[in-house]
């Protein structure tokens, strides 16, 4: 039993129509299009879009929200601050993207305009949730007309309101959003996810756990040390009166320092501790 | 001369007032809406919830304010589903003002909206003709104001308890509705609280201002 779209490309390209098939094979063309697994490829490959691209994280603290993005030097030309990731959307809000970065400023300027009117309209300054689902739902509409292709990029919001406290949302090119105490997506977010769970920052004041944050950056960066990289660092915390602000460059830098040399020496005490048991080893065989 | 007073519209010509006391607000208003010199509805409701404990009072054009208030309601129930929490006040007072101000040429309505929220508390709102939004701790609005303006001037105080509140209210408003030729009927209360929102209604037998005897003997 063959399905209409197999009929039509057995009819159209003859046999060979079916020699050689990738994994769409005529169900990923268009987004609008199901494949009879139930999946949507384009939206898939939109999701691969930003499994390469730089890593980017959040945490809820006790005391406020972190972001963080690392990000590789393009090129030693470019003026340093100009390849930015991190953007405030409201005074209190502020939002983190990777994947294909012109889909992302797009959606940066989307919440900055649903932000806008939704304080002129209702008075009082956006929530993170109401501004997470708004972006959820907007990036979703690209995901069912013909016409239009999905948001490559995955982006992360942080949020300080009176309503729901310090917020953290993750969405996805599928439109897919949830809410979290620490999240990561891009290249190294199965490092991150892991570290992040391991630290605990709902017992750390956002200080602490910036610090962190930077170490676990590098670490994710880890595989590509040949490359040179940079950090982008935000909060929103009792230091910056709850509002959302990049770190401060000195102490930013002062916290990269820190977080490599722990890093160095973590990696130190794991080859001593190798050439430790490597030795015990030789001991035994050799007390015979 | 040429009778150009073929519509007359229906006004609430309307003594309303708004007063926060220790624990909540407490809204109120006549029940006299006129219609020239007719009076159309001398039970009418005045007091529109918007949400759950979000109300407004109407004064002048009946079907502007009517209107206004409807679309009030839309917006905060949109509100309210999005947040999915209690709705600011602030939120209505501003909705309401942005049609006030924004189509002001057309419309004749002064509105105040009270209630309670669980960030601010008891708060009160008003939205005169022009559009102004003004945050207050007592509120009077419509043509029967004027004449409970020294009583009231003179009687408030902030932080009353419920009863305090709720004779005072009772007092200002009979007085209005005892000079104002178009405020009149029963008073109706509304009390918001963190708890919940209680109805009533003073009919006139038990109002304190009673019709004065005829001077001829």
């Amino acid at each position: 039993q063959m399905c209409i779209r197999d009929r039509y490309q057995r009819r159209v390209h003859g046999d060979q129509g079916f020699v050689i098939k990738m994994a769409g094979s005529g169900y990923d063309y268009d987004v609008s299009t199901l494949s009879p697994e139930g999946k949507i490829y384009q939206v898939e490959y939109a999701m691969k879009a930003t499994e390469n691209s730089s890593t980017i994280l959040g945490m809820v603290c006790k005391d406020g929200v972190l972001l963080g993005t690392e990000k590789l030097i393009v090129s030693e030309m470019m003026v340093s601050g100009s390849d930015r990731r991190v953007y405030s959307v409201t005074k209190q809000i502020g939002m983190v993207i990777t994947g294909l970065l012109p889909d992302g400023r797009c959606l940066i300027d989307r919440a900055k305009e649903e932000s806008a009117s939704f304080q002129k309209q209702y008075g009082i300054p956006i929530t993170g949730k109401v501004l997470a689902d708004r972006i959820a739902q907007f990036m979703h509409m690209n995901t069912i007309y013909l016409w239009a292709r999905p948001y490559g990029c995955n982006i992360i919001i942080a949020a300080f309101d009176e309503f729901g406290g310090p917020t953290l949302h993750l969405i996805d090119p599928s439109g897919q959003c949830f809410g979290y105490f620490g999240c990561a997506a891009g290249k190294g977010r199965q490092i991150a996810r892991n570290e992040i769970e391991k630290l605990g920052a709902k017992n750390l004041t956002c200080k602490e756990a910036a610090f962190n944050m930077a170490k676990i950056l590098h670490k994710c960066h880890e595989e590509m040390k040949e490359k040179k990289f940079e950090l982008e660092m935000s909060w929103i915390c009792p230091e910056t009166g709850m509002t959302h602000q990049m770190l401060p460059k000195d102490m930013q830098k002062e916290m990269e320092i820190r977080a490599q040399e722990t890093l160095e020496k973590e990696a130190m005490a794991d080859v001593q501790s190798q050439i430790m048991k490597n030795i015990n080893i030789c001991l035994l065989y050799t007390s015979d | 001369m040429e009778s150009t007073d073929r519509f007359v519209p229906v006004r609430d010509g309307t003594t309303i007032m708004a007063v926060v006391y220790d624990g909540g607000v407490m809204l109120g208003a006549d029940s006299r809406t006129t219609e020239g010199s007719l009076v159309y509805n001398r039970v009418s409701d005045k007091i529109e919830p918007i949400h759950k404990r979000i109300f407004c009072l109407r004064s002048g054009n009946s079907s502007h304010t009517q209107k206004i208030a409807q679309l009030c309601r839309l917006y905060v129930s949109q509100l309210g589903s999005e947040l999915e929490q209690a709705p600011p006040v602030y939120s209505a007072a501003k909705i309401i003002q942005s049609f006030i101000y924004n189509y002001k040429s057309f419309l004749s309505a002064a509105m105040i909206c009270a209630g309670w929220d669980p960030v601010k508390g008891p708060q009160i709102y008003t939205v005169p003709l022009g559009g102004t939004l003004v945050r207050e701790k007592i509120a009077t609005g419509g043509s029967g104001s004027a004449y409970m303006s020294g009583f009231v001037d003179t009687h408030f105080k902030e932080g009353m308890t419920r009863k305090e509140c709720r004779d005072f209210m009772i007092q200002s408003i009979s007085l209005a509705m005892f000079r104002d030729s178009s405020s009149g009927g029963i008073i109706r209360l509304v009390d918001i609280t963190k708890d919940g929102v209680s109805r009533e209604y003073i009919s006139h037998d038990q109002l304190p201002l009673k019709q004065p005897l005829s001077l001829i003997h």
